[in-house]
């Protein structure tokens, strides 16, 4: 084997000498499967976090660079080192813990959020075949999608222990929120494994000859967005709105619990990043280069765009996020699971040959897709476009918000 | 997969769907009441093209036979007749009246699966679509009392919608299958030794199936929520809680517990539990009765005696028992639908359901009056009603049998019961009316009322026509 | 390895369960409901059932668990916890007989063995199981066809009865 082709694929190739070796030792089979274990997890963490520390420096720079000013540039060259002097500087801080808060809950809160964003990477496929991924489990988008519903649980139990109104108010929004975009969001997944047919991260990857956001359009646009609700990032960052929440469930956090809280949220970042790759993009699969390196490219163009929104898009309102969920996005997915369930009978009766590219479906879909989209945005907003119908005033009681909850002023 | 033989259902469901579409845009809601009760013609047509059949589908899941069909029928004309009578009294609210018909109708395909499904987890998911659907239609008022029926309703639902499961699992874990037929096979192996005892697991699922049939039924100790929900749920709910939801609870426990329960060893078993709770529950229901001021209250108790004079054929295990169950049903559905309908269209007038309301009802309006009592007088069991033949049919049933301690037990509630429908009926013709203003009645209440209260007349004279129906209905069960 | 983790992961889910109920503070209560969830979902994995662990794990801990949390945020005088009150000496006597009727059920019951009952799918161990659930349930000849329907149904039914009793009345 040439160093090239070692280098191609550098993590399978790393992870299998690895076995290899540890195999000439007579080990048990269990105790192998433990230290493979062990490398994978430590090639995981290599992968992860040198990227969220390029995430973090990006974010600013890019967005200061759309925002024609210069962004953080004292630390280092283009101020590479901010984001470590920005780590010195929030670990140095002191820990705040509110009065009445729930103190146990509130240390736990931070290390969910950390452990269940690093626990998706444990499916995401880097390299060709089994061992490109840490565990490539049979039942891979339906962990990615069971694992991440946990994040709502952190927020959860930060907004709730930190015994503060803007707090539990931020929770409560989250909750609501997240829950509402879980639903299009996997209901815009059974797309895909539909035409893949199989659950497996490794599969999804492998069949994709040409990238499915081509085939999918419309799955892939429901699962972006759904996705930045489910990261709470701008512009559906209502949940830790600044100028209203005063930052939300983590008003109450400082120094490390800060720091994890946030690092956690990079973490999960980067993981949907990795996810759209690898479900609408084709994963690491590209020409020439080495696999690795068309991962993380296809990574950093998706972070990109959502850069590009953050500093494009104005947030929106509560009741309009919950709308756009319900009536917007989730009638869509469900018109796309119909159409994609039509189009994969049709492919196995009539259409065996068109594996590697099939033109019809991709011109019917993006038409599809983008008729849909405009109709759909013309009804949503001759509906109201996610106005919250606030009920008639009823005689003797105030007006104004939650008047339905006060007692009638005789 | 025979689609025909599911026809009536997937008709019904189309129908709930299309009045759900049509509420979008038609501003007339009447119209919605029409196509509901004009769409039921469907199912009920293909129900009765139906007739005769005997087969299953769905890998033994659906079961059409008779005896489903006669309980298609009887709850589809159920359905019919509470959205007929619906009509007026649907102007109460604001808004969702076309929820309000799509919910009945979904809950009537509900019980009409829970009447034809020959496995548990069918049965199970069918009677939480019935159940389900009747929990937002019991609370539709959102007054406080309605709201308070729907959540008690909800949670003691919940509840014995737990112990059901419980039981099937145990039932499922000692047979190791849940399709009724493979149940029976397997039960009549474990009770080789004559003994349900043999299999305390066994028996411990048939007795949690018992409470979980039982909460359907409304029989005591499962009781506890009918006064509560039959007087805060809008009046023509309680009627189709009190006959239809009955009617098929009734429906599931002859099915589950003739087919998979039903060889000798252990029928004599569970139908000493049914006869017990029926002579618990008729007493019960009937001496509370007669210290209730509310009508709707009055005739939930009045539900929960019934439910135990019908456990009186459950516990006759015989043809004549069976059908006698079913006749029962069909006539105590006419008599308490006829009443209820009185009930409403006198309430829309009045806005009372109070019993001293009632006074002197009989100048205010001598047709309806004369109906509710006619229909209550039929609940008591005199002829020439059907409440009389439907009684005859089952005590006969229970004292060949040998049960004659059940039928004595049972006539001698008959006669504490007159007293109090004796009592309304007093009110009604003795009493100073409060006022003189008629109560007016709509064309769709006429016709509702006249069906049940001419049914009741028919069937009480002419018992045969139902009767037969009911024969070759039970011909299904070994 | 299979049995250790068998241990493990039942004394968690026991003793987390044991917390919900004993706990008086409602929203812990809550979380170690969830850390239930996950124990039963690991349970299921050391039995092969990857399908199923992975379903408890999105259905319950994510959807059921949210929910309860929910419904804890929205209820008032929650630090006053879960009030003492006079039924509770016969809901324990209760339910300790329901406990020990159950445990002489099971104990006292020749129990059927999954080698002597007919299966609907024919399945070897140590394999992915979602095809084999998949295969179960949508069957033409013996799967759940009619009650995975109805189950739609159910679920359109109950989205219409929640829209109905949480809108506001008055006109739109």
């Amino acid at each position: 084997m040439s160093v090239w082709e070692y280098i191609v694929d550098l993590f399978v190739n790393v992870r299998t000498d690895w076995i290899e070796w540890l195999q000439g030792f007579n080990l048990a089979s269990s105790l192998i499967i433990l230290l493979d274990s062990l490398i994978g997890i430590i090639l995981m963490l290599i992968f992860v976090f040198p990227i969220v520390i390029i995430f973090i420096w990006l974010e600013r720079r890019f967005i200061a660079w759309m925002q024609l000013r210069p962004g953080p540039n004292r630390c280092g060259p283009f101020g590479l080192l901010q984001p470590i002097a920005d780590a010195i500087k929030t670990l140095i801080k002191e820990l705040i813990m509110p009065a009445k808060g729930d103190k146990l809950v509130h240390w736990l809160a931070p290390v969910v959020l950390f452990f269940s964003g690093l626990m998706l990477f444990a499916v995401i496929p880097i390299g060709k075949g089994h061992l490109g991924a840490l565990a490539d489990l049979n039942i891979g988008i339906l962990y990615i999608v069971a694992i991440g519903s946990l994040s709502v649980t952190a927020i959860f139990m930060a907004g709730w222990s930190s015994n503060n109104k803007y707090a539990l108010l931020g929770a409560m929004r989250a909750v609501a929120q997240l829950v509402s975009y879980e639903v299009p969001m996997v209901l815009s997944i059974v797309g895909v494994v539909l035409i893949v047919g199989s659950l497996q991260m490794s599969e999804i990857v492998g069949q994709q000859s040409y990238p499915f956001i081509l085939v999918q359009p419309l799955g892939c646009f429901i699962y972006f967005i759904g996705a930045m609700a489910e990261l709470n990032r701008s512009p559906m960052d209502q949940i830790e709105a600044e100028s209203e929440l005063t930052t939300g469930y983590f008003t109450e956090y400082s120094g490390m619990k800060f720091a994890t809280f946030f690092l956690g949220e990079y973490i999960s970042t980067l993981a949907i990043a990795t996810i759209v790759t690898t479900l609408f993009l084709g994963g690491w699969k590209g020409p020439f280069l080495p696999v690795w390196f068309w991962f993380v490219f296809k990574v950093f163009a998706v972070f990109l765009v959502i850069l590009w929104m953050r500093a494009t898009l104005i947030r929106v309102r509560i009741d309009q996020i919950m709308a756009f969920s319900w009536k917007f996005l989730l009638p869509m997915a469900l018109i796309n699971i119909f159409i994609t369930a039509a189009e994969v009978l049709i492919w196995d009766k009539w259409m065996s040959g068109w594996e590697s590219f099939p033109w019809p479906f991709i011109f019917v879909n993006w038409a599809i897709a983008v008729v849909l989209i405009l109709l759909w945005s013309k009804i949503f907003f001759k509906l109201g476009g996610g106005r919250v119908e606030v009920g008639e005033v009823r005689p003797g009681y105030s007006q104004g918000y939650g008047a339905d909850l006060q007692a009638p002023v005789s | 997969m025979n689609f025909w033989l599911l026809s009536p259902e997937l008709s019904l469901c189309g129908i709930a769907l299309a009045v759900v579409l049509l509420d979008l845009v038609i501003e007339q809601k009447k119209v919605l009441a029409v196509i509901s009760v004009f769409g039921l013609i469907i199912p009920i047509a293909f129900t009765i093209a139906l007739w005769g059949e005997q087969q299953a589908s769905f890998s033994g899941m659906l079961v059409v036979d008779n005896f489903s069909l006669f309980f298609k029928f009887l709850i589809l004309g159920i359905s019919a007749l509470v959205i007929i009578s619906s009509v007026d009294y649907v102007k109460k609210f604001a808004r969702f009246q076309g929820e309000y018909y799509a919910l009945i109708l979904f809950s009537t395909g509900g019980l009409m699966l829970m009447c034809s499904t020959g496995e548990l987890i069918s049965i199970y998911i069918a009677l939480e679509l019935a159940s389900i659907s009747l929990y937002a239609l019991v609370s539709f008022l959102k007054d406080p009392k309605s709201s308070e029926a729907g959540l008690k309703y909800m949670i003691l639902g919940a509840i014995s919608s737990a112990v059901l499961l419980l039981g099937m699992a145990f039932v499922f874990g000692i047979t190791g299958s849940t399709h009724l037929d493979q149940i029976a096979d397997k039960v009549s192996t474990l009770v080789s030794g004559g003994q349900l005892w043999d299999s305390p697991a066994l028996l411990f699922g048939i007795v949690l199936m018992v409470a979980g049939f039982g909460f359907k039924i409304a029989s005591v100790p499962f009781q506890m929520w009918v006064p509560d929900v039959y007087e805060g749920a809008p009046t023509p709910i309680t009627a189709f809680l009190s006959v239809a939801s009955k009617a098929a609870g009734f429906a599931v426990i002859l099915r589950v517990f003739y087919t998979a329960f039903g060889i000798e060893a252990i029928s004599a078993d569970w139908g000493m539990i049914f006869a017990v709770l029926g002579a618990i529950s008729m007493t019960l229901g009937n001496v509370v009765a007669i210290a209730q001021t509310n009508i709707k209250r009055m005739l939930g108790y009045s539900s929960i005696a019934h439910a135990g004079y019908i456990m009186v054929g459950l516990a006759a295990i015989s043809t004549l028992g069976k059908s006698g169950v079913l006749f029962f049903l069909a006539g105590y559905a006419l008599a308490n639908l006829g009443a209820f309908i009185a009930i409403i269209a006198i309430s829309n007038k009045t806005g009372s359901d109070e019993i001293s309301d009632y006074s002197g009802m009989s100048r205010r309006s001598p047709v309806i009056s004369f109906i509710l009592a006619f229909c209550l007088i039929s609940l008591i069991g005199i002829p020439p009603t059907v409440g009389f033949m439907a009684k005859f049919y089952i005590f006969n049933a229970a004292i060949q049998q040998d049960l004659l301690w059940l039928v004595i037990i049972a006539v001698l509630n008959s006669t504490i019961s007159a007293y109090y429908y004796l009592r309304v009926v007093k009110v009604i013709y003795i009493g100073e009316p409060l006022s003189d203003e008629p109560i007016p009645s709509s064309i769709p209440m006429r016709v509702s009322l006249a069906i049940t209260s001419i049914g009741v007349l028919v069937l009480g004279i002419y018992p045969w026509i139902v009767l037969r129906l009911a024969e070759t209905a039970v011909v299904t069960f070994p | 390895m299979t049995e250790l983790a068998f241990w493990v992961i039942a004394i968690v889910l026991v003793s987390s369960a044991l917390a919900v109920v004993l706990l008086r503070n409602v929203f812990r209560a809550a979380l170690l409901l969830i850390v239930c969830f996950f124990g039963v979902a690991a349970l299921y994995i050391t039995l092969n059932a990857d399908f199923l662990a992975a379903a408890q794990v999105l259905i319950y801990a994510g959807a059921i668990g949210i929910l309860l949390l929910f419904a804890i945020m929205l209820t008032r005088d929650l630090h006053s916890g879960n009030p003492f009150h006079r039924l509770h000496l016969p809901a324990l006597v209760l339910s300790l007989l329901l406990l020990a009727t159950i445990i002489g059920v099971v104990i006292g019951t020749d129990w059927t063995t999954i080698s002597e009952v007919p299966q609907v799918v024919e399945m070897p161990l140590d394999e992915p199981t979602t095809s084999y659930i998949a295969i179960a349930l949508f069957d033409q000849d013996n799967g759940f066809v009619l009650p995975f329907e109805i189950a739609s149904v159910l679920l359109l039914a109950a989205l219409i009865g929640a829209v109905v009793l949480v809108r506001r009345e008055g006109k739109d």
